[in-house]
């Protein structure tokens, strides 16, 4: 492990190489990969938030009948949207206290795809009116595509990270491998040790997740990533749907006749598909022409219970409601996409599944953290000179408090904001966004102006007091405090709460870990930025 | 000029390598997917199966790079691969 | 409920089969165990994480029950190691020497 550095010997042993391809490959998009996997991580309660974030929509504490809410809402969209090409609602479930639909509207400016959106109350079909967020659908978009760049870019940067973290999960593995046969044995030691074996231990424990979610993201995203087998297979737009059919429940708008003719129960649709699925197990309802003679009607089952996105859906002729087709097989190799798919979402969990996911996706982020410490702890003791070590080496650290205890600032900020700005408020959404990205720079901006070790007990005691005063916050700004959810068993608004304050203890007792290990790191005079002598005779030395 | 030559020397095997991983490792994955449609498939579970099999594939080849004495060796092993693939790409688009 | 006897099952095979191990038995317990004991807690601990699969497909099948397993013996297989290493700094030897 000593020989991290000469990537460029030729010839080394197979496990030294692997080591240096395991390092490198986990520390240069290490940070970009540790966001990831900490947003990554929260969207798997990705429906919760969205439900915190949205105090003022009441709780619901039984879901109605989803085929009277169905033709509820399928009603209130003909007054809404009448003439749109198409409209999708998204039924409201045990962990979504609303119905988000969308509509088709005639565009604004020729060759662009206008559509409203907007939540509906089950109960009253009406359109309810909440403060205006993104929810927990910020971190859920993060997570893969980022902010602030076109959706394509952040989508190819999310995927040459999962795919460097892919090469550092096997380098790792090929590496370590006596570590999965000595499967008890490590041990704790000092120092550089015991990174060291906080990084082993949670890598080995979490390695299928690990592994399995790596690689089932670069599948969420693969037709994007590897698009050479689709393009040389089909030629025609015919062709492609095909392909299209395999992966969703989406039905090919046919022509309208132009001829008017109401839709059929929606009711009756949605209960065809109960019959078939169970009660609670239909997803999502789309209808293309609604109004004219063409319209048809698919009804989705729901991803619950079952390990696979595979489209399955019931479609209807929407005039006379008359069952088309039940489509509930695809092919073999769509079969394999739609489980590892599913994997990786796993919305299929019931509630102590998804807690699973969460604490092994939370070792995940951890690995990624301790990785990146390590890297800066295995070579502190190996620095030429401790008081000015150069530039890389600086660069990582600073970028490791930000990174890390910063990411946590910003994220909870993000969850303040929401609390705090006014309502109504001009582009709201986007503030919360735009604070969270304010306090993610302020704290990139602290960590390097002060010294190391400050700086990072600094900003995990803010983390810290950030969530620990969040239940407060909340109690003073809404109406529904953690006594009331608690008395009322509102889970969501109390798991939040208890939740917040888990975490505030676990920021708690990094920071005082860390202001304790004051002998590792030596005290230092600091250069706040490095200057280009330094730069030079840093890469000189190296 | 005689420290340009050295350090060309010192780090060209490594940068070469790092080519072969990124580019050649993608472009090797990619050659897969193409060729992985003349399996007798219908032509959607082909493209599928290319797709999903592609990302082990090039982590496999960034693996084989790295993990080889030296990087004339890592491009020969990608060369060979890629060898037989090539037609079958080719007979199918 | 099945899932509290999930993990329970998954503790209890993993802390087997951590006993099972020359190390800790001479770091925890101050000397081997006899083969035949040994053996036994590694037969113990396959059957208890084996039965902790069979409970879970039993009530989810097998695709679910196999997701549930993953997630219950990575968090139980954390939890075991967390334990060890504690009963190591408060009864065994100090000396850590690399593996």
């Amino acid at each position: 492990m000593n020989t991290d550095d000469d990537v460029r010997v030729e010839g080394p042993g197979i496990r030294q190489s692997m080591s240096s391809l395991h390092t490198w490959a986990g520390l240069l998009l290490g940070w970009v990969l540790y966001a990831m996997f900490l947003t990554g991580t929260v969207s798997y309660f990705k429906d919760e938030l969205s439900q915190w974030m949205r105090p003022e929509l009441a709780r619901l504490s039984q879901v109605p009948d989803r085929a009277v809410v169905a033709q509820r809402i399928a009603d209130e969209l003909g007054n809404i949207a009448p003439g749109t090409s198409q409209w999708s609602i998204r039924l409201p479930d045990e962990r979504n206290n609303s119905a988000n639909v969308f509509w088709r509207t005639a565009p604004r400016n020729p060759g662009q795809r206008g559509f409203g959106e907007a939540s509906f109350d089950p109960v009253t079909g009406q359109r309810v009116t909440s403060r205006g967020t993104l929810g927990g659908e910020f971190f859920y978009r993060f997570h893969f595509q980022f902010h602030y760049m076109p959706v394509v870019w952040g989508r190819w940067l999310a995927g040459i990270a999962a795919m460097f973290m892919l090469v550092a999960i096997v380098s790792g593995v090929i590496t370590h491998k006596k570590i999965f046969v000595d499967f008890f044995t490590f041990r704790s030691g000092k120092g550089q040790r015991s990174w060291l074996d906080a990084h082993n231990a949670l890598s080995v424990f979490g390695l299928p997740f690990h592994f399995m979610i790596t690689y089932t993201g670069l599948v969420t995203l693969m037709a994007m990533y590897m698009p050479w087998g689709e393009m040389a297979a089909f030629k025609s737009p015919a062709e492609r749907q095909q392909l299209n059919a395999e992966l969703t429940a989406f039905i090919q708008p046919g022509k309208p006749t132009g001829q008017k003719a109401p839709l059929a129960s929606v009711e009756d649709m949605v209960r065809q598909a109960q019959e078939r699925w169970g009660r609670d197990n239909v997803g999502r309802i789309t209808a293309v022409h609604p109004g004219d003679a063409a319209a048809r009607v698919s009804v989705a089952r729901a991803e619950s219970g079952r390990v696979s996105m595979s489209p399955q859906y019931m479609e209807f002729e929407g005039a006379t409601g008359k069952l088309l087709t039940v489509r509930e097989a695809v092919g073999a190799a769509a079969e394999t996409r739609g489980v590892l798919y599913a994997l990786h979402l796993g919305r299929f969990s019931d509630t102590e599944t998804r807690w699973l996911y969460f604490l092994v996706s939370f070792m995940g982020t951890a690995m990624v953290g301790t990785g990146l410490v390590m890297w800066t702890v295995k070579r502190r003791q190996k620095l030429p000179d401790p008081d000015r070590p150069y530039f890389g080496f600086r660069l990582v650290e600073r970028l490791n408090i930000a990174s890390i205890a910063g990411l946590s600032i910003a994220m909870t900020s993000f969850l303040w904001a929401n609390r705090l700005l006014p309502h109504p408020m001009e582009g709201r959404a986007d503030w919360e966004i735009n604070a969270f990205f304010i306090v993610w720079g302020l704290a990139l901006l602290h960590a390097l102006m002060r010294p190391v070790k400050a700086a990072w007990v600094e900003q995990l005691w803010t983390a810290s007091a950030l969530l620990l005063l969040l239940p407060i916050l909340n109690a003073l700004t809404t109406q529904r405090p953690l006594w009331r959810s608690l008395a009322e068993g509102d889970w969501v608004f109390a798991g939040m709460d208890i939740m917040c304050w888990a975490l505030a203890l676990l920021h708690a007792v990094l920071a005082m870990r860390t202001a304790r290990q004051a002998a590792n790191a030596p005290s230092r005079r600091r250069a706040n930025r490095p200057t280009p002598m330094t730069v030079a005779s840093s890469e000189g030395a190296r | 000029m005689i420290s340009l030559v050295h350090r060309v020397r010192a780090t060209g095997p490594l940068v070469s390598r790092i080519v072969a991983a990124l580019v050649g490792g993608y472009a090797l994955a990619a050659l897969f997917s193409v060729a992985v449609l003349a399996l007798p498939l219908s032509r959607p579970q082909a493209v599928l199966t290319g797709m999903l099999a592609s990302f082990a594939i090039y982590a496999g080849a960034v693996i084989w790079v790295f993990a080889v004495r030296s990087a004339l060796k890592a491009w020969a092993g990608l060369l060979i691969v890629a060898a037989p693939l090539v037609p079958l790409a080719w007979s199918v688009s | 409920m099945t899932h509290l006897a999930a993990f329970v099952l998954c503790l209890a095979g993993f802390a087997a089969l951590a006993f099972a191990t020359r190390r800790q038995q001479r770091d925890i317990l101050g000397g081997s165990l006899r083969s035949a004991a040994t053996y036994g807690l590694r037969v113990a601990g396959v059957c208890a994480l084996l039965s902790a699969l069979g409970i879970l497909v039993a009530k989810y099948g097998w695709s679910l029950g196999l997701v549930m397993l993953s997630g219950h013996t990575s968090l139980a297989a954390g939890f075991v190691y967390c334990v060890l290493i504690g009963l190591v700094r408060t009864h065994g030897p100090p000396a850590a020497h690399a593996n």
